[in-house]
């Protein structure tokens, strides 16, 4: 694991990742695997001989490339967890090839990528036809992207 | 393909035949699926019968003659009624002649014509056009032709007949119903099962008398043998069993004879059974034959019923059997492969003949049998002992892989286990010292081999050098001398009071005289000293001393842990500790006089009520739970047996006013309130069950003011701690923040665990502590609605209270759950409508809450069906509610949830087979119920509800079909009761009329679907009889042929012909499935062929 990830910092000063016991990890939670934040898809126990320590096996699928690692590791040992955000935005401009987005507070971005993706395409789409949208942006490792839209409900 | 002639016909199957033969390389998929289907429609072609025969005639193409037989085999049955039966028979004349003189026919099309002969035989046993005798007459010759080639052959008839008759579950499925399958079944086996054996018997007594048997010859011996055997694991259908009854009954696993008393003369004739030893000593070096004759024997063995007309007859036979089975055994040396074999001969003996036969035979002969009995289970126990070894070795920590999945040996050897144990109390006086021997000296040897490893490390830091095998060795010693004592010393019983085993008691009481308490006490409280080295240690109670050998070895282990050797220590041996100490807590501590007629001393002064024994104990057991919990948290099985063994010390009143004066306890729900390591690295199944035991332990006796403190130190800190997240002015900002996130799941775990805690006499308290949180809940809905993890888990918090709490609540708490239940689906509901989610997981995320809503509207639903609340007055004093007065339904309530979810279940969420089964039980529930609340709801949801009723009968699994179906009949009934001839129900069960009438004479029927299809469609029939009338007509009008015409208006007629109206009345419709279900053997098919 890389352990420079840990002293990396994200917005708000914290780091990136925290340890956490292997055991305590769960089945939909995240956990770092080859240095890439994943949702833990899979998780199972085994152990080497009837008396043996338990051992973890672990399938997690990278959250933003969608890549699958596996690990496997004594469930006494740490593992890094990566800090997860969603944040939810409002969609109020795209200017070339960036989003425009708007916190709940007023605050304005302006550096999030239209990624060339389906629901990239959907965005620009949906833009385009005049549709307000929210569109809710998972931060983890200092790597961010668009994960999910939704018509903005009316007031 | 009419147009086709026979020989173009043969040559399309042929060239159709050679694709499917290649291999996958050389054709594409697409050829492969074309010439599937020449074969699908050729097999649904009318009338094949002609060029069927001239394809066997003069195809040389296996694959095409093996199409062709099945092609008969279908053809016959689906145009049964349109036959005359001499063609019949005159076909089946053929086919056998056909096989007879091709004795070089592939063994898989000589086997499919002769399936087709035995489905001929079978389907004509309905209306006695074809009887089955002059079969037996043909095959009598044939095994008296004295060929091989002929015998064998005639063997393969008799078995086809046979496995073809044997079940009404997986016969061949030729579209008829149950009822069918199993009245063939009574007929045959009350005499053309018996001239089968009779047959096989005169075959099997042939052979036994010849010297040399060529190979040829031993192969049709081997073949008859086989026969007989099936005979003998007959499954006998007693008369009268329902449709329902008779597939359980035939899937049973070990089937034991229960002959009919016609079979009373040809199986007590004690020559059968002579025979069968007989066969056995010839063959048995031939351990494929072995196999099949010890099992007869096995069968032989197991035989019961009316078969005897009275005890003398069955005594008389079990000597018999006894004697031949003892000069069997006594003559021969055993061979390994005939060890399981006569096991089950022994067993099928011991459990089918009750004790009294088994002790009313002449005792010498009884005598040689126990000893025998005794020496074979010793022997046989040794070997396979042996055997476990040799192929698996004994287990070290550098060997194989286990994964979680592979069961405990405490319950993959729990039938061991428990005749062990058993065995154990019957000779207590043997097996207790034995066993405090055994386990005293393992845990002392334990202890030296830790200590030397531990100097050892000390000496010379680094690697350890000593060998492990010795400490594996003496951890399976322990792991199986803890399991064996447990299951000795007590029973493992579910919602029963534990008893201490009789046995133990007596034991206990007998030796009581020279039992010094003191000294017991004393080797009781000091497990860290050995038990030799307390002074007159030999006069002590046994039972006891056997529990504190397992205290010695649970204390070996925690100092272990604190000298920082848990590496060498055995997580399996934790496991086990606690497990025993869990099922040993049941029975003794606290042990209750009351229950006994005799108690022995030293047992009620060590564990009774008011003893210091006990609570020092419960001490003791905290203080183990505590450290386990320290040092054992990343092991999760050890882990979950720890907080097992918790709520068994709280889960009972008693107990937890012992467990409650504890100061470790105490600092145990101080600790866990806190949320700090280690308790909050536990699995999360972990901590709810701590969350759940702390909670019970809170409902002991203890003073008003304890109680208070206890609630202050357990319960309103995670309030507290809630309250303080939740109500930070910048909590929206911080939600996302990862220590906020992990407060907030904590608390949503520990309030499943809060839920799970719940009992009748604390739901008061505890319903009133888990609204608070659930109205705070549905804010977090929507704080964290991006946030899957969260909902889900939110979920599943109303799912828990719902399925513990709704039985016992009164309508005015029910009601604020109902409300607090819609509103948090509305706020889900309004969330994820409309929104586009391209994370991973997103769809198997959405799966798993909607599985969850469905559960949880399941679990409201449940409230009308399980409703405690007015019969126990939980809430006294707290409700003023009219009972059996409730405004709003709980049927209201979950339409109105099934309202607001509906629009999100989409037909790929359908694919999950665990939703679409929940949905679909959700919906044939409510539609059962109350079916009058249907024709009430708003119009889209109706759409919808018609809609996956619709979807659920035509194109899901046949459970769910039936399901849908049965939805059906009370909707219809509803419509009839209502009599408004324009509702929109009224119009959607005239749609649903054509459905289930396509479905029962149009397509392929699934017999298992008769009875729920047969209840709504006459239902349906009685509502729209003018709809139905046309139906029928619509569908003789297109009929072409004026024999299928014919033949079925006939059918119609005899079905609904009657000259009175079809109305909703029972007689008339019990009539009714009955005819329904000769229709569907006389024209059920017929209109889906080609």
């Amino acid at each position: 694991m890389d352990v420079d990830l840990d002293f990396q910092t994200g917005d708000a000063g914290a780091s990136a990742t925290f340890p956490t016991q292997c055991s305590s990890l769960r089945k939909n939670g995240f956990v770092v695997l080859k240095g890439r934040p994943c949702k833990i898809v899979e998780m199972s126990t085994s152990k080497t001989g009837k008396h043996g320590h338990a051992k973890v096996h672990m399938v997690g699928i990278d959250i933003f490339t969608s890549k699958k690692y596996e690990d496997i590791c004594p469930s006494t040992h740490n593992v890094d967890v990566p800090n997860v955000k969603r944040n939810d935005y409002q969609l109020i401009g795209i200017t070339d090839g960036y989003l425009s987005l708007m916190t709940d507070g007023g605050e304005v971005r302006e550096d999030l990528k239209l990624a060339e993706t389906d629901l990239g395409k959907e965005i620009l789409q949906k833009y385009d036809a005049g549709e307000d949208l929210v569109v809710t942006v998972l931060h983890a490792m200092n790597e961010e992207a668009a994960i999910s839209i939704k018509p903005l409900a009316k007031q | 393909m009419a147009a086709l002639s026979a020989a173009e016909v043969i040559a399309q199957l042929e060239s159709a035949a050679k694709v499917l033969m290649a291999p996958p390389s050389m054709v594409s998929h697409e050829q492969r699926q074309h010439a599937e289907h020449i074969f699908l429609s050729f097999r649904k072609s009318k009338s094949p019968f002609a060029v069927c025969k001239h394809i066997l005639e003069t195809s040389k193409v296996d694959y095409v003659l093996f199409q062709a037989a099945t092609t008969i085999m279908e053809a016959v049955v689906r145009e049964w009624v349109l036959l005359e039966k001499n063609s019949i028979e005159s076909l089946r004349t053929f086919l056998l002649t056909y096989v007879l003189q091709r004795p070089n026919l592939q063994k898989y099309v000589r086997e499919q014509i002769l399936l087709a002969v035995a489905v001929i035989v079978k389907r004509g046993s309905l209306d006695k056009t074809i009887v089955c005798n002059s079969i037996f007459h043909e095959v009598s010759h044939l095994i008296s032709s004295g060929n091989p080639a002929v015998q064998t052959l005639a063997c393969s008839i008799l078995t086809a007949l046979l496995s073809e008759f044997s079940s009404s579950t997986k016969t061949s499925n030729i579209g008829l119903s149950m009822e069918f399958h199993g009245s063939c079944k009574r007929i045959f086996q009350e005499d053309d099962l018996r001239q089968i054996f009779v047959l096989t018997v005169e075959v099997l007594q042939e052979f036994s008398r010849r010297e040399n048997l060529s190979a040829q010859m031993s192969s049709v011996f081997q073949r008859y043998l086989a026969l007989a055997n099936q005979v003998l694991s007959w499954n006998f259908l007693p008369p009268n069993l329902g449709r329902h009854y008779i597939a359980m009954f035939e899937s049973s696993q070990n089937v034991m004879l229960k002959p009919t008393e016609s079979w009373r003369e040809t199986l007590l004739d004690s020559r059968v059974m002579d025979l069968f030893f007989t066969v056995h000593r010839k063959i048995r070096e031939d351990s494929d034959m072995a196999q099949d004759s010890l099992q007869c024997l096995a069968q032989l063995a197991s035989i019961h019923g009316r078969i005897f007309p009275d005890e003398r007859a069955q005594v008389d036979y079990l000597a018999h059997f006894i004697e031949g089975l003892l000069n069997m055994i006594n003559g021969i040396e055993i061979e390994d492969s005939e060890a399981v074999g006569i096991s089950s001969v022994l067993s099928n003996l011991i459990s089918e003949f009750p004790r009294s036969i088994l002790t009313a035979i002449p005792s010498e002969l009884f005598s040689s049998f126990i000893n025998c009995l005794t020496h074979l289970t010793c022997s046989f126990g040794r070997s396979a002992a042996l055997e476990e070894v040799t192929t698996n070795g004994v287990t070290t920590r550098d060997e194989e892989e286990i994964s979680e999945v592979q069961e405990d040996d405490r319950e993959m050897f729990s039938d061991q286990l428990a005749s062990i144990g058993m065995l154990g109390r019957i000779s207590a006086d043997h097996c207790i010292p034995l066993l405090i021997s055994l386990l005293e000296d393992r845990v002392t040897r334990l202890h030296g081999q830790l200590q030397r490893q531990q100097q050892q490390f000390l000496s010379s830091p680094g690697p350890a050098t000593l060998d492990n095998k010795v400490l594996d060795d003496l951890y399976e010693d322990i792991h199986w001398l803890l399991l064996v004592t447990g299951y000795l010393l007590a029973d493992d019983t579910q919602g029963e009071t534990p008893l201490i085993p009789p046995e133990i008691m007596e034991y206990s009481i007998k030796n009581a005289t020279e039992v010094d308490i003191n000294t017991t006490l004393q080797i009781l409280g000091s497990p860290g000293e050995k038990a030799s080295s307390i002074p007159g240690y030999n006069r002590t109670d046994s039972v006891i001393r056997l529990l504190a050998a397992v205290l010695r070895a649970s204390e070996v282990e925690s100092r272990a842990t604190r000298a920082n050797l848990t590496e060498l220590l055995s997580p399996q041996m934790g496991k086990d500790i606690m497990w025993f100490l869990k099922r040993w807590t049941k029975t003794y501590l606290l042990v209750d006089e009351k229950l006994y007629d005799q108690i022995s001393l030293p047992l009620s002064t060590a564990f009774g009520a008011d003893t210091e024994g006990a609570q020092w104990i419960v001490g003791y057991l905290l203080e183990k739970v505590m450290s386990n919990l320290s040092v054992w948290i990343a092991e999760q099985d050890l882990a979950n047996d720890t907080v097992q063994l918790l709520v068994t010390l709280v889960e009972r009143r008693e107990r937890a006013n012992l467990v409650i004066k504890c100061e470790s306890w105490w600092n145990l729900a101080k600790q866990y309130a806190s949320r700090s390591p280690p308790l909050n690295y536990l699995p999360s199944s972990v901590q709810r069950t701590l969350m759940k035991a702390l909670v019970l332990a809170g409902f002991a006796h203890v003073d008003t003011e304890t109680k208070q403190q206890y609630w202050t130190e357990v319960l309103q800190p995670l309030q507290q701690r809630f309250l303080n997240v939740i109500n930070q002015e910048n909590f929206q900002q911080i939600c996302q923040e990862e220590e906020v996130k992990q407060e907030i799941i904590a608390t949503l775990e520990a309030l499943c665990g809060i839920a799970e805690a719940t009992q009748i006499d604390n739901v008061a308290i505890l319903f009133t502590f888990l609204m608070d949180f659930l109205n705070n809940c549905i804010g977090l809905m929507e704080i964290y609605k991006n946030t899957p993890e969260t909902v889900n888990l939110i979920i599943e918090v109303f799912v828990e209270v719902a399925h513990k709490q709704i039985c016992y609540l009164g309508e005015s708490k029910a009601m604020k759950l109902y409300e607090a239940c819609l509103t948090l689906l509305q706020v889900y509901s309004k969330n994820s409508l409309g929104r586009k989610r391209t994370d991973v997981a997103a769809e198997e995320e959405q799966y798993q809450d909607l599985l969850l809503i469905m559960e949880l509207l399941t679990n409201l639903l449940s409230k009308e069906f399980i409703d405690f609340s007015d019969t126990d007055e939980v809430f006294r004093g707290q409700e003023s509610g009219q009972p059996g007065n409730r405004s709003v339904s709980a049927a209201d309530v979950v339409l109105y949830g099934v309202n607001i979810v509906l629009p999100l279940m989409s037909q790929d969420l359908l694919k999950f087979p665990s939703l679409c089964n929940q949905y679909y039980k959700l919906i044939t529930f409510i539609c059962e119920i109350f079916p009058e609340k249907i024709p009430q709801l708003p119009e889209e949801l109706f759409k919808s509800l018609m809609y996956s009723l619709e979807l659920g009968m035509t194109s899901m699994t046949s459970e769910v079909s039936q399901l849908c179906l049965e939805a059906l009949t009370p909707l219809a009934e509803t419509c009839a009761k209502a009599q408004e001839a324009e509702s929109a129900l009224f119009a959607a069960t005239r749609h649903f009329l054509k459905l289930v009438f396509d479905m029962l004479v149009l397509q392929k029927h699934n017999a298992e679907l008769t009875d729920a299809a047969g209840e709504a469609f006459y239902t349906l029939v009685c509502l729209h009889q003018a709809e139905y009338s046309e139906l029928v007509e619509t569908l003789l009008s297109s009929q072409q042929d004026p024999v299928i015409y014919q033949r079925l208006a006939d059918a119609f007629n005899n079905l609904t012909g009657s000259s009175t109206p079809p109305t909703l009345d029972r007689k008339q419709r019990m009539a009714f499935l009955k005819s329904l279900k000769d229709f569907m053997a006389n024209v059920g098919g017929l209109l889906c062929v080609k």
